[in-house]
């Protein structure tokens, strides 16, 4: 069994509105999935299908290899889970609000609370109404990790969240990857997650566009590379070579777009006496936008 | 404190409680420090004897000249009814479709525990609160009754409390049903005050008009005044709200599992 989440030909209907349109994913354990996708295209009504908190109108899905509807209690044991709006009770403190989660759930070690706590630099004795968005989101995140679940469901929760704490936070999706276990999370910005996922899932109006590694999603990319030389830029050879889009000269500097590898690029450019090349990054945000505006 | 959801439940509501009982409190020693300047009053019966016959059906207007007749008409057959329906369907209602719209419900769901326990054990941190408004009323019926010599036996003042906890609880067990149901607080505030309404109507139609009194039965209202409810004992007729209360907790139970629950927004 090395799949954490499984879906057949799942679906949601909220009267006359398709949220989740015959949805097939697979989520391999031991990964960090990222599920993406502009809002209202059912990120949210897939994470509470598979947190068992609403029940799908056809098809189904099995997490950690229990039917979400008919084990329902066996699925909700193994997980972690953060809504997308996560609140506790405003008068609790952090320390009471967890304690009672805990004691819900059952067998939580309260030194990983204290762990989690600390390395999120939250201060648990304050109330939840008095605490900042961000570590509101903090003790949402703490409630999910504290009993160490095989698979964590969480549902954008990067929000809010200051980028120092959003690195802690990633470095925390890493250790729970090498620790065998598979985290499940969606965004709306592949920014947020692409540091961290193994795969990408983009979902658009309820329908699944493409699931790909985020290397493969690399690949594909568009990269921009300035290339200057010493005389007039060679344009006929470079046009030539694989991959290459598009290429615009400015003197003797050629700006060439190139889907995939450099490499042949590289080579076709050697004999011509390059002075300078500097390399743009992956604009995986674009990629990223293609796959969402595409056949709409 | 934070053990299980009774328990929690419990917690949230120690301040409210508070205050209720405060209220009760007052509220029945200053009606109770009345009674002496009530009872010396020379022609209190003709007073009543000028007052139209029906309203003196309602309040029983007759039993006033007595002490457990005074405290009944003046506190027992509106007032305390209402108080105690005002905090039971307030608590009911907040119980479930309260933390719903809070967001605070999907938490509790996702823990490997069933709907249908947290359903139950919302409903018995609703009866436990109820009941100790209830018992805070019998504690200031009796010593009030003995500060201010109105005559109410511990036994009297026992059925009083009684019909009036099974009041409250019986209308908070409809809106926490209705909540866990329909999942929204005023909704279920909405159909617990209506239906509580509609109870009162029919009581108190069918002690003034004589073609509804057959039906007068039917009224929860009816079902826990009648004879008192100072004095009262122990009617079968508080089997009806017991049991009203008990099937309406059933029917809440299964709710949450069997229906989405609406996400946080
Ligand atoms: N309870 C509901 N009733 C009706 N429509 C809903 C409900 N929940 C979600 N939707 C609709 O389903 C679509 C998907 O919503 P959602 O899953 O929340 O998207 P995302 O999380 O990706 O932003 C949206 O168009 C939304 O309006
Ligand atoms: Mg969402």
């Amino acid at each position: 069994m090395d799949t954490a989440i499984r879906t057949r030909e799942l679906s949601k209907q909220f009267r006359s509105h398709a949220a989740l349109r015959r949805l097939n994913l697979e989520v391999p354990r031991g990964s960090v999935f990222g599920y993406l996708g502009p809002n209202g295209a059912g990120k949210t009504t897939t994470i509470r299908i598979l947190a068992g908190l609403i029940s799908p109108t056809t098809g189904g899905a099995e997490v950690l290899g229990f039917d979400v509807v008919d084990r329902c209690e066996e699925v909700q044991r193994r997980i972690g889970y953060l809504p997308g709006e996560f609140a506790a009770y405003p008068d609790l403190s952090g320390a009471q609000y967890l304690r009672y989660m805990a004691y819900l759930r059952g067998g939580v070690d309260w030194s990983e609370v204290e762990r989690l706590a600390k390395r999120f630099d939250l201060d648990l004795a304050k109330r939840f109404k008095t605490l900042s968005h961000g570590n509101k989101q903090k003790i949402g995140i703490i409630q999910a990790f504290m009993h160490r679940p095989d698979l964590l469901i969480l549902d954008e929760p990067t929000s809010g969240l200051d980028p120092l704490m959003q690195r802690e936070f990633l470095a925390l999706l890493r250790e729970t990857r090498d620790d065998g276990r598979t985290v499940f999370l969606s965004s709306h910005i592949l920014s947020d997650v692409e540091a961290v996922a193994d795969t990408v899932a983009i979902l658009r109006s309820g329908e699944l566009v493409v699931t790909k590694s985020v290397d493969e999603l690399r690949e594909r990319a568009l990269r921009r590379l300035e290339l200057t030389f010493a005389g007039p830029a060679p344009i006929e050879v470079l046009r030539q070579a694989d991959g290459v889009q598009e290429i615009t000269v400015d003197g003797d500097t050629a700006h060439v777009e190139v889907a995939g590898s450099t490499a042949s690029l590289l080579q076709a450019a050697a004999p011509h006496q390059i002075v300078n090349v500097v390399s743009h990054e992956v604009d995986l945000e674009a990629i990223f936008l293609d796959y969402y505006t595409a056949r709409s | 404190m934070f053990r299980n959801v009774y328990w929690k439940t419990l917690y949230d509501q120690r301040r409210g409680l508070g205050a209720w009982s405060i209220a009760i409190f007052v509220l029945v020693g200053l009606e109770s420090a009345l009674w002496p300047s009530i009872r010396n009053m020379p022609d209190l019966k003709d007073l009543y004897a000028k007052m139209p016959e029906e309203l003196g059906k309602l309040f029983d207007l007759d039993a006033m000249s007595t002490g457990p007749g005074f405290l009944n008409a003046e506190l027992f057959t509106l007032m305390l009814p209402v108080l105690f329906l005002v905090y039971g369907i307030g608590h009911g209602a907040r119980s479930l479709a309260g933390e719903e719209e809070d967001g605070t419900l999907d938490l509790l769901l996702v823990m490997p525990i069933t709907g249908a326990r947290i359903v139950l054990q919302k409903a018995l941190a609703l009866l436990t609160c109820v009941v100790t408004l209830g018992v805070t009323l019998f504690v200031a019926t009796t010593t009030m009754s003995l500060i201010f010599d109105v005559g109410i036996s511990a036994g009297q003042a026992a059925s009083g409390s009684l019909a009036m906890v099974l009041l409250g609880s019986e209308y908070g067990a409809l809106a926490l049903a209705a909540g866990a149901v329909l999942g929204r607080r005023s909704l279920a505030t909405g159909i617990a005050s209506a239906a509580a309404a509609g109870a009162y109507v029919l009581y108190a139609a069918g002690l003034m008009i004589e073609s509804v009194e057959p039906w007068r039965p039917l009224s929860p209202f009816d079902q826990a005044l009648t004879g008192g409810p100072l004095g009262a004992g122990l009617p079968a007729a508080y089997l009806w709200l017991v049991g009203g209360a008990v099937l309406l907790t059933l029917i809440a139970m299964p709710a949450l599992d069997g229906r989405d629950i609406a996400a946080h927004n």
